[in-house]
């Protein structure tokens, strides 16, 4: 009985493994910090999912064999902090994220309680990027001072409303630019993270006058599992002592406590200066992310690669880059492991890099660059199953041979 | 005779009394509007080209940028690209997409029409850092699908001949696209706009039964109106068996011009390659840019010429087809320049050698050896891309800087 059993899944083994799978990437390193991986393997993918991770899965089992040896093939990159809806300098996702290979963007405060509605019919819905959102707890999103720094319209009731309504998207809350002194914006944004259990993150400018403390911040007012983002910043002593270019001690203590620190790299937040003060402390980001816009994305270039980029001129070894790009922040907005991870059955969303060597100018947010010999390119996306970018080709066969097409898929 | 000593001593202090702000140093120039053709320097003061010649002294500038390993050529010219980026959801914003490739002037192809073209100018083009220009779609309510594009209602000669004359500035031409019905009158009404507006045509074509490419280039269009996608599908340029169709020179011959507009369907490599070996260039390259080509076929401006390159054109042929030819087609000539005097527009481009794939519209590939890459980008004297830092101060000579000292 047992044996026939076998004998019976054997067989239908031996029927479907002929072109079992649509798409299989083949002798590409694969990095997969969810699952341990670091080192040569095939990844097959099904429909919209990933099918099996493995070494030497037989081309044959493929309707479709690209080549991606000597290219690393990680998870869709996850961006933690990106502006696609909102804010004034906010840019579409998918030819900005994508090409980069990023699958999935976490919107940072764009929209608030009264105009998420407005995102997801105009953005969310529309992008082949995955978008997700952290609702802004100004009521209407990051639109400017009339609307952040209106204390009279942040209500944590009605934002936690939004969200549980709205689980499927919305995946944290973010303050940011709270202009008059004292604690209100943060503090309520506190509240609606408490009411609706989600993570807060928070852009602050700390100043002499504003009635609030770095200190107090991370050690009393935020939770753990709450993201100070733009940790690099320089307008804001939050991170390193600019007396003494040493990392403060209650930013370590507010580690320990379990605040998370996001890159959150923007236009004016990267800072040579501080990032390698903190970098020799060894005091890197939990979460590596863009705050992608308008600005960053023209003289800072402040894309995912980019940022990875910039994290291993300062020492972060590749795969702990990737890790902080992917598992990471999947984690922190309690989407692991639906997302940043290659685990089989889960969503097919792949970047697949390369490892540029040469000499590559990096930017900071005062035009000032430092020369590294090596560069994170993206190469090709999968997202959602399907080949969405592919700068060299790799998924096409030659004009000449592919007859009459039309497009090939 | 004291006289004339003084006016020479004069122009002697002149010469050597300029302050330059930006010296691009050692390049090589390509500038077909100037025959320039040869390693030189480029001087920009304030948002002006200041000079252009071999040997221009280092110690007069306050900023040297040095591009020995690079082409410069005037800032690029796209002619067709869909930058309304508050309008129909298929637009995307000029800045990112144009400046980073280089591109410092991009000419929108008819996005909006004479009912929405001043949101366009409020929305995107007054604040956009790329020169933004625009044909006026013939249809008032401008790109927004079949149902507006297919309605001849929508295309009223008088309405769009006053919207260019109120933008005259910006509105260099008017565009036809999509239309449907087997009849002239989308066609024909926007020619009639150009003509009456002394502007321009661009024609996106469909050959119907009863309505052929051959009249289109022949009778409809003038000489000096554009058609665009004329690598596609829908139009036949060339017979079954790849041979060019006579009429194709014979419009050539009697003025009309051929615009590339990549698109995500109207670039082809079974079509262009033999149009070119045939000796078939296009007059102006352009890309088509929009949410759709920017993806795989990657239609992007350095893209494109990368494309044309490696179909057998020259990197000059491609040069002045981005810059010089698209200035003229426009009625543009102060654009597309490096002249002394002119804004100061410039792309500095790396032409890499290796091994690459380009894509065409249906995804086929062509393996290249040659490609074209923005490097550096200064618009009206600004440098606004730079991706390898070649303006930026490296970190080791920075001294103390920010507010974190």
């Amino acid at each position: 009985m047992k044996k026939r059993i076998l004998l019976a899944l054997a067989a239908a083994c031996a029927i479907t493994s002929a072109q079992n799978y649509d798409i299989l990437l083949k002798g590409g390193h694969v990095i997969d910090p969810a699952n341990q991986i670091d080192g040569v393997r095939d990844v097959a993918i099904k429909g919209t999912t990933i099918a099996r991770v493995a070494e030497n899965i037989p081309a044959s089992e493929a309707k479709k064999v690209i080549d991606v040896k000597g290219r690393y093939v990680t998870p869709g990159l996850i961006d933690l902090h990106a502006h696609v809806f909102g804010y004034e300098g906010s840019i579409w996702p998918d030819d900005t994220s994508l090409v980069t290979g990023t699958t999935t963007v976490v919107d940072a405060g764009g929209a608030g309680y009264r105009t998420y509605a407005d995102f997801k019919k105009k953005v969310i819905d529309k992008t082949q990027t995955r978008v997700l959102a952290l609702l802004n707890i100004a009521g209407y999103g990051m639109i400017g001072a009339k609307s952040e720094n209106n204390v009279a319209d942040m209500l944590p009731d009605k934002t936690a409303e939004v969200i549980k309504a709205n689980r499927d998207r919305i995946v944290g809350i973010k303050t940011a630019h709270f202009g008059p002194p004292g604690w209100d914006a943060i503090k309520r944004a506190i509240e609606a993270g408490r009411l609706a259990n989600v993570p807060v993150m928070i852009d602050d400018k700390i100043f002499t006058n504003s009635g609030r403390t770095s200190r107090e911040k991370l050690l009393d007012v935020m939770r753990p599992g709450d993201i100070h983002t733009h940790m690099y910043n320089d307008r804001q002593v939050e991170v390193v002592s600019r007396f003494n270019g040493k990392v403060l001690e209650f930013a370590q203590q507010a580690r320990v406590r379990g605040v998370l620190f996001d890159l959150g790299h923007g236009a004016g937040s990267f800072l040579w200066t501080v990032a390698a003060a903190a970098a020799r402390a060894g005091f890197f980001p939990d979460t590596i992310s863009t705050d992608l816009h308008s600005a960053s994305i023209m003289i800072q270039e402040s894309d995912m690669p980019n940022c990875m980029s910039k994290m291993m001129l300062l020492g972060m070894p590749l795969k702990e880059a990737i890790m902080r790009s992917t598992m990471r922040p999947a984690q922190v907005i309690h989407r692991y492991p639906e997302i940043g991870t290659l685990g089989e059955g889960k969503t097919a969303d792949i970047a697949v890099l390369a490892l540029r060597e040469g000499v590559f100018a990096f930017k900071d947010s005062w035009n000032v660059k430092r020369l590294g010999k090596q560069k994170l390119e993206n190469v090709m996306t999968i997202r959602n199953g399907n080949v969405a970018w592919d700068s060299e080709g790799r998924a096409y066969p030659e004009w000449n041979t592919a007859g009459n097409y039309e497009v090939i898929r | 005779m004291k006289r004339g000593m003084l006016l020479a001593f004069a122009a002697v202090i002149t010469a050597h009394g300029q302050i330059y702000d930006i010296l691009i140093k050692n390049g090589h120039v390509i500038d077909p509007a100037n025959n320039r053709n040869a390693r030189m320097d480029v001087a920009i003061i304030g948002n002006k080209i200041a000079k252009v010649a071999p040997d221009l002294p280092a110690s007069q500038a306050r900023q040297v940028i040095e591009a020995g390993q690079y082409y410069v050529t005037p800032g690029l010219i796209d002619l067709h690209t869909h930058f309304d980026a508050h309008g129909a959801d298929l637009n995307i914003n000029p800045d990112h997409n144009a400046l980073r490739n280089g591109v410092t002037t991009a000419v929108d192809a008819g996005s909006s029409g004479a009912d929405n073209f001043e949101k366009f100018y409020a929305e995107t083009i007054s604040k956009a850092r790329t020169r933004v220009l625009a044909f006026l779609n013939i249809v008032a309510a401008g790109m927004y699908g079949g149902q507006v594009e297919n309605d001849p209602k929508q295309m009223q000669v008088d309405k769009a001949v006053a919207m260019v004359n109120k933008h005259k500035d910006v509105i260099v031409g008017i565009k036809t696209a999509h239309y449907q019905p087997p009849d002239w009158i989308a066609v024909d009404n926007a020619v009639a706009a150009a003509k009456q507006s002394g502007t321009v045509c661009m024609v996106d074509f469909h050959e119907k039964p009863g309505r052929t490419y051959r009249d289109l280039i022949l009778r409809h269009m003038r000489p000096g109106d554009i058609h665009t996608h004329f690598y596609g599908r829908l139009t036949p340029q060339l017979d079954d068996n790849k041979k060019l169709q006579p009429y194709m020179n014979e419009a050539r011959q009697r003025g009309v011009l051929f615009d590339v507009g990549h698109g995500s369907g109207s670039f082809w490599f079974r079509i262009a390659i033999p149009a070119i070996q045939q000796g078939f260039l296009p007059d102006t390259i352009s890309t088509d840019l929009h949410k759709g080509s920017i993806m795989i076929p990657h239609a992007t401006m350095p893209n494109v010429m990368s494309k044309l390159l490696n179909c057998g054109m020259t990197l000059e042929q491609v040069i002045e087809r981005s810059t010089l030819n698209p200035a003229k087609a426009i009625h543009r000539p102060e654009l597309g320049t490096l002249s002394e005097g002119r804004e100061a527009d410039i792309a500095i481009m790396s032409l890499d050698r290796g091994q690459f794939a380009l894509l065409d519209s249906g995804h086929g590939k062509l393996t290249a050896d040659k490609q074209l890459r923005a490097v550096l980008t200064v618009r009206a004297g600004r440098v606004v891309w730079d991706s390898e830092g070649l303006a930026a101060t490296d970190v080791s000579r920075a001294g103390p800087y920010s507010n974190f000292k």
